[in-house]
């Protein structure tokens, strides 16, 4: 019985509420915060809440040398942090006019795709976690730490690898690396039908993911959708192949390409991307014997290291997208101006508040790890 | 059975010199014991750090072994774990979860930004010594510490328990005002959080000599009195499906 | 196919640029050109991109601040999937007092990066939808990115630093931790591990 002064808490009372999810949430990816209000268990509308992971990464580095911004920018993509070191490179060596050594360019390359695969690793664990199965995460894990063995023993972090410096690479192989590097890769590619086994034929995980976060082509376009997110939707179109940097241009690999633009899709193109990754993997290691030569070409004293005036744009496919950097130069020994384009900035603001508007709530987490969104890009 | 009534259920000091009584202590160092072996850690990612916990928490290094496991809650969990470098904005999140949390509760800094700033000392951005805010129980310096850094830290945190001398939670109600006045130098006069740090350090009994002091009555003047929070978050202009009713 | 500043396609996109008054441009490789154009010039461009030259993808949009000149330049990276070539258009604007039109209405993707630009240069731009604050919630300081504000100096004034303790290190030490090997017993002549092996 209802006592006579009663009064409701939500007068007039209604279905509606508003729901904060994260920063501190298990279905949040990193430190990130989504505002959702929700009608029953269905999303109305929702914001993005960002800037917990703000550093001011721009301006930190119009206060240091160039050189030494190399080991600030893998921090920007914690899980993928290779093409950010590389992307960065690339637009030193465009502004000096510095040409690498083809030997650098295929070690560069060989740890992109390093960097993807341990990238792709880690989305499937947690992609498969918000859908309630944590086996992936477990084993997607243990593998991925293979890779980060290998980081280690040519670097000598696991996480950031501070490797590549403009004009080149720090060091040269070890004796034996590449037998090693083929030897995980047998390992990982023996581990891809347990995957399917476990994941991309589980029926939970199919009829969870089929369906949720649709997107389709002419959205995509819309929103600036970039990397696996934009081949899910059928459009087939990638950095590496179509606007060529490094020595890709001399690499035979595929594309894949899904229609359907939703979470499944998404994580079909992702498994698809980790075999042309082993792929590419299997290409650089075979032919890595053969190309010799420096490792790095002659830099000036990166101390008193004058770039001429100018700007450049590069941009790399790093594992969520195409990741841009905008680099000004105004005949100093620092950056001018420095525009980190994250490909997440994208994915984790506005196609994720279009994408979670009419889903339900259980989808929300689903749908934020299947656009496989990094929070530290959007922040910087 | 009346000998029990001499055992002291908690006793916030050792006893010093040999009392006679052996069994003085016997509960706390049990307690002591049995706490430092079930650690439930929050699952809060502040920091580029937190990549480093999924392999130290699943198979390969597998903390769980020693009673280390996620928690998703503040209010069940006892270790705060500081990832790496916080921004101004994670910071007031983490000071308000790290009052929610019951006590006994424990402050981890990982990484070096945690420390002194690490390598984002110039940054406007992010706050630097994080002790100046909260009560830190370790820290584990590195970028980034590897899995079994973390898993030593730990392992060096339990023992500390086991032995009592982590006590830093103490600390923040004991020295509130010093940890206050460096948060409002930081967030402004008008901090405040929803919190009555100083009741419940009356209520335990834990006022110290810095509970009180310029800054608390500073937070006084200010102070709305606390009421529950009303879920606002200015979502009225954002678009509405058409075909939901208003 | 391979696309160079004298193929037949950057041959018509440069024909279709001449339409557009005032306007330079230069190939700084084969697949970036470097458009500078006046300010009030950029949404005929933009348009012209987008509608006939398949310009669908907004790259980013880069402000660079030029206290020197009292400006700041606005970089829009416009990226083709049919021609695949980046055009970077660049118009400047007085800094004072700030105010720039917003492109939301041709490409929803500018609505994230001008209210970034607003947040960190304090630019407004006209039309944009969300001129609130996203990243800087907590931030009542002036626009950071601007290059007048110092941001070491910042720093300084607001925070204070860890005092040094050699008492921590000997803690670590006693306990059998600590710094095991020193500068001078590493020597860069001692054979590397991987040498014995080959």
């Amino acid at each position: 019985m209802r006592p006579e002064n009663y009064q409701s808490v939500n007068h007039p009372p209604s279905n509606e509420f508003e729901l904060f999810f994260g920063p501190n949430h298990p279905g949040i990816e990193g430190n990130y915060a989504l505002k959702v209000r929700v009608n029953g268990d269905e999303v109305t509308s929702a914001r993005a809440d960002g800037g917990y992971l703000h550093r001011g990464f721009e301006k930190l580095m119009e206060g240091r040398l160039w050189i030494q911004n190399i080991a600030l920018v893998p921090r920007i993509c914690v899980p993928d942090p290779v093409p950010m070191e590389v992307c960065y490179s690339l637009a030193i060596e465009e502004l000096g006019g510095i040409e690498v050594p083809e030997r650098a360019q295929w070690i560069r390359v060989m740890q992109l795709e390093l960097s993807r695969i341990a990238a792709h690793l880690f989305t499937f664990g947690g992609h498969a976690a918000t859908t309630g199965m944590y086996t992936p995460m477990f084993w997607g894990i243990a593998d991925r730490d293979l890779i980060l063995d290998l980081f280690e023993e040519l670097s000598g972090g696991r996480v950031y690898h501070i490797f590549n410096i403009p004009g080149g690479v720090r060091r040269d192989l070890p004796p034996g690396y590449l037998d090693r590097v083929s030897k995980t890769l047998d390992y990982i590619e023996s581990r891809l039908p347990d995957y399917d086994n476990l994941l991309f034929t589980n029926k939970v995980f199919v009829h969870r993911a089929t369906g949720v976060g649709v997107l389709n082509q002419e959205q995509a376009l819309e929103w600036a959708v970039t990397g696996p997110n934009l081949r899910a939707t059928g459009l087939d179109f990638d950095v590496r192949r179509d606007d060529p940097y490094l020595v890709y241009d001399q690499i035979e690999f595929d594309v894949p390409v899904e229609q359907a633009g939703d979470a499944w899709a998404r994580a079909l193109v992702r498994r698809s991307e980790l075999k042309e990754s082993l792929r590419i993997l299997r290409q650089v290691v075979a032919k890595l014997p053969s190309v010799g030569g420096p490792i790095r070409a002659p830099i000036p004293n990166p101390l008193a290291w004058n770039l001429p005036a100018g700007d450049v744009y590069t941009r790399v496919e790093s594992s969520k997208g195409e990741l841009a950097y905008y680099v000004v130069s105004n005949g100093g020994d620092k950056p001018y101006r420095v525009h980190v384009r994250g490909p997440s900035a994208m994915h984790a603001v506005q196609v994720l508040e279009n994408l979670v508007t009419g889903a339900r709530i259980e989808d929300v987490a689903q749908i934020m790890f299947s656009l496989d969104a990094c929070p530290p890009e959007v922040d910087r | 059975m009346s000998t029990l009534k001499n055992i002291p259920v908690v006793s916030h000091e050792k006893p010093s010199g040999g009392t006679g009584n052996l069994l003085a202590n016997v509960f706390d160092e049990l307690m002591a014991f049995c706490r430092s072996r079930s650690l439930f850690m929050l699952h809060y990612c502040t920091g580029c750090g937190a990549i480093e916990l999924p392999p130290a928490m699943t198979s390969r290094f597998d903390m769980e072994r020693l009673g280390i496991q996620p928690m998703v809650t503040p209010r069940q969990a006892d270790i705060l774990l500081v990832t790496g470098y916080v921004s101004t904005k994670t910071l007031k999140r983490i000071i308000l979860t790290y009052e929610q949390m019951n006590s006994p509760k424990y402050v981890i800094g990982i990484c070096s930004c945690t420390v002194n700033g690490g390598m984002y000392w110039q940054s406007y951005a992010t706050a630097k010594k994080l002790n100046d805010y909260l009560p830190v129980d370790m820290y584990i310096a590195g970028c980034m510490p590897r899995p079994e850094a973390v898993i030593h830290g730990l392992r060096e945190l339990m023992e500390n328990i086991k032995k009592g001398e982590s006590d830093n939670w103490r600390d923040y109600y004991r020295r509130y005002d010093h940890y206050l006045g460096n948060q409002q130098r930081l967030f402004g006069e008008n901090w405040q959080t929803p919190t009555d740090i100083i009741g419940e350090a009356r209520h335990y009994d834990l006022m110290g000599p810095e509970t009180l002091g310029p800054h608390t009555a500073l937070l006084e003047q200010h102070q709305t009195p606390l009421k529950p929070f009303e879920m606002t978050l200015g979502l009225a202009d954002l678009p509405v499906r058409k075909d939901e009713p208003r | 196919m391979k696309l160079s500043p004298t193929s037949n396609l950057s041959a018509s996109l440069e024909f279709l640029l001449q339409e557009i008054s005032g306007l330079r441009s230069q190939w700084k490789s084969p697949r970036r050109l470097r458009v500078d154009l006046q300010a009030e010039t950029l949404p005929a461009l933009i348009e012209l991109l987008k509608g006939r030259a398949g310009f669908v993808h907004l790259s980013a949009i880069s402000c660079v601040d030029w206290p020197a000149q009292n400006e700041f330049e606005l970089v829009y990276h416009l990226w083709s999937y049919e021609v695949k070539v980046l055009v970077m258009a660049h118009i400047r604007i007085p800094r004072d007092p700030g105010i720039y039109l917003s492109i939301y209405d041709l490409y929803r993707p500018a609505a994230f990066f001008e209210r970034d630009i607003h947040e960190m240069f304090g630019l407004f731009f006209e039309g944009s939808p969300d001129m609130g604050k996203f990243i800087l919630t907590e931030w009542d300081g002036p626009p950071p990115m601007r290059k007048e504000f110092d941001g070491e100096a910042w720093v300084m004034n607001q925070f204070d630093w860890q005092d040094y303790q050699p008492g921590w290190l000997k803690d670590i030490e006693a306990k059998g931790g600590g710094i095991t090997t020193r500068p001078e017993d590493v020597r860069r002549d001692k054979p590397k591990p991987w040498d014995e092996q080959s």
